[in-house]
């Protein structure tokens, strides 16, 4: 049987905003197996960045249930937390958000800075191995200033795989780019599905959710029927 | 997490050389207190050793005492009659069997002129024991004789600097002008810089009859400096001088002491309050500069943390805690700290040399004090950079995927 990776059971998430609740996300039911490759599609102001925020350990529901690799993640404290983004979590933002002063093997090795044992020289191949793999191997020692959009995503990619994380959420991750360098971009995601990466994507295009397994809408906080 | 992590390190570095206006104005506060802190307590430092380094020069050793004219505190106004010490005083003590020696001297500050260039100097009338009490000889040409007492010879001595002061080539066998009268250099004393407003090197000796007869025109003396047999017990030689001359000046009771009796280790307990009164003044100015620059450091990195909050909610994102956020910021303080107190402490030595080309101050180099400022930089630093530190913390990771 394919293990579930992430359960969530009527999340809900209110904003205070003065004396107006705000309800966001209004009862999220949502399974994700391992391998899956989900896209939630949904306009701006749906919820779907809430929701991913969730998912991500970033943000806490205000009532419901999220059990992550079998562990109900209400139940942990802040630091386990961070241990999980650390070493479960791959995240791929929208806006690269890559250290502007550190190089590229210096942005790929970021996440293991923050393991306990830190980085060693392994470490360093593994992550210019991945880079390789991902076409930066001439850009290993470029600052992010010198990379084109496309590049600086795939260096994103590389910091997102090097703790290989059993999880990848990207957000938006082909909203700054062409469609040569979105196209690419996409097709690394389906590789990585494909050797057993499981991935959740936010967009709000229908021909790059197209590249998902699966997808889902959501509307007003909630998932509907497409 | 280890301790102390080479990449971690180069990470903070990376970010502190990041934004180099921010850190040039964190560093400047930092530098600018340190600078004075260091300066201040080298130069106090270095003016006490002057100071005892010219007591011990001026054979005020152990067995030293001076009396001085009228009552008081030890240095400052007198609050008695000055005119109550004789020679005949001095007879009655040089009897006493512990007393080795002891020069008497009248002393005024008066008008000293050559070749129309005129100045206020010190001019004192001793006697023939000055050299020997005060271990100051002539350098060149010589210091009176009996003859020249005798006949209050028109005679004078002056100090190193006097020469130069008057810019006279040889000064040996030239006169200069005490009061209006002709006086002729017969000697020219050792250099023996020292602190004073009227500095010993630019003093001008004269016969202490002369002194008292031509100039002055007084029968009592300013100050007596006496030399005891080595392990004299200074209580007991103290004690009965003062009850000599409180006897010879029919002081009785609860009358105050028309003199003055200071010991070497009065004057330099005298010295070590007066400075340490400055020295607690002085460090209080520095503390509160300490302050501000404190204050200047928190905005500064206050400022830096709001923008790179991206940055650090991208670190809290990838699995950074609050123990390292709250480490990497403390750590780019103490980088600061340093980096404000090597080069504090480089301004300061470079003030200092410029300060001793003004002064008889001389620079001190001291790893204490650098030790000190850095100290003091990374209290400040730490305690300032705490609070935005602890911001950081605060800074929600969500804020990443606000793009959508």
């Amino acid at each position: 049987m394919v293990k579930k990776l992430v359960l969530l059971q009527n999340i809900v998430k209110t904003y205070q905003t003065g004396n107006i609740e705000h309800q966001v996300l209004k009862g999220i039911n949502l399974e994700v197996k391992e391998g899956d490759f989900l896209a939630i599609m949904g306009v701006s102001g749906s919820g779907k960045t809430t929701l991913l925020n969730i998912i991500g350990l970033l943000d806490k529901p205000t009532s419901g249930t999220y059990i992550f690799d079998g562990q109900d993640v209400s139940k942990l404290n802040s630091k386990e937390i961070a241990f999980i983004r650390n070493k479960k979590i791959g995240f791929i933002f929208q806006a690269f958000h890559l250290i502007p002063w550190a190089t590229t093997l210096e942005n790929v090795l970021l996440p293991l800075l923050y393991r306990k044992e830190g980085f060693t020289k392994e470490d360093e191949k593994e992550a210019v191995k991945l880079l390789e793999r991902l076409g930066l191997i001439d850009k290993i020692h470029a600052k992010p200033s010198e990379l084109s959009g496309g590049q600086q995503q795939r260096v994103a990619i590389a910091r997102a795989l090097i703790n290989k994380p059993k999880l990848l959420l990207a957000d938006e991750p082909t909203g700054n780019l062409d469609t040569q360098s979105s196209s690419e971009v996409m097709k690394i995601f389906k590789e990585l599905n494909q050797e057993g990466l499981t991935i959740i994507l936010v967009t709000h295009d229908p021909e790059i959710a197209k590249n998902a397994k699966e997808i889902k809408i959501i509307v007003d906080g909630v998932f509907v029927e497409k | 997490m280890k301790l102390l992590n080479l990449n971690f390190l180069k990470d903070i570095v990376r970010e502190l050389f990041s934004n180099k206006g921010n850190l040039f104005f964190m560093v400047l506060a930092l530098v600018i207190s340190l600078t004075a802190l260091n300066t201040i307590y080298s130069l106090g430092e270095s003016a006490k050793r002057q100071v005892l380094e010219a007591l011990a020069n001026l054979q005020f050793g152990k067995d030293a005492l001076l009396i001085i004219a009228g009552g008081g505190r030890i240095i400052g106004l007198t609050t008695t009659r000055t005119d109550t010490l004789k020679l005949e005083d001095v007879e009655e003590i040089k009897r006493l069997s512990f007393v080795k020696l002891a020069s008497s001297w009248s002393r005024g500050i008066l008008e000293v002129s050559y070749q129309g260039e005129a100045e206020k100097l010190r001019v004192d009338g001793v006697d023939l024991n000055y050299s020997l009490a005060n271990n100051w000889y002539t350098s060149s040409g010589r210091f009176f004789n009996q003859q020249d007492m005798e006949s209050l010879a028109k005679v004078c001595v002056v100090g190193a600097d006097l020469p130069k002061k008057f810019k006279i080539k040889n000064p040996i066998g030239e006169k200069i002008k005490i009061r209006g009268e002709y006086f002729e250099i017969i000697g020219v004393l050792e250099p023996k810089t020292f602190f004073g407003h009227f500095r010993a090197d630019e003093r001008v000796l004269i016969p202490f009859t002369t002194a008292q007869r031509r100039v002055f025109n007084k029968d009592y003396i300013d100050a007596v400096k006496l030399l005891f047999y080595p392990d004299t017990d200074m209580k007991m030689a103290t004690q009965t001088i003062r009850q000599i001359l409180r006897k010879r000046h029919n002081l009785y009771g609860v009358q105050p002491d028309d003199f003055r009796l200071i010991t070497p280790e009065m004057s330099i307990q005298r010295f070590t309050e007066a400075s340490r009164t400055i020295n607690i003044f002085l460090l209080a100015i520095s503390l509160i500069s300490l302050i501000i620059s404190g204050v200047i450091i928190m905005n500064l990195m206050y400022a830096n943390i709001e923008e790179k909050a991206p940055i650090i909610a991208l670190r809290i994102a990838l699995g950074a805690t609050s123990k390292i956020l709250i480490k990497h910021y403390l750590t780019m303080c103490l980088l600061i700290a340093l980096l404000s107190g090597v080069i504090g402490w480089f301004l300061s030595i470079i003030l200092m040399q410029a300060i001793s080309l003004f002064t008889p101050l001389k620079p001190l180099f001291s790893w204490v004090t650098f030790l000190i400022s850095l100290a003091f930089a990374t209290i400040t630093c730490v305690v300032f950079g705490l609070i935005p530190a602890l911001k950081a913390t605060q800074i929600e990771p969500s804020i990443l995927l606000k793009s959508l």
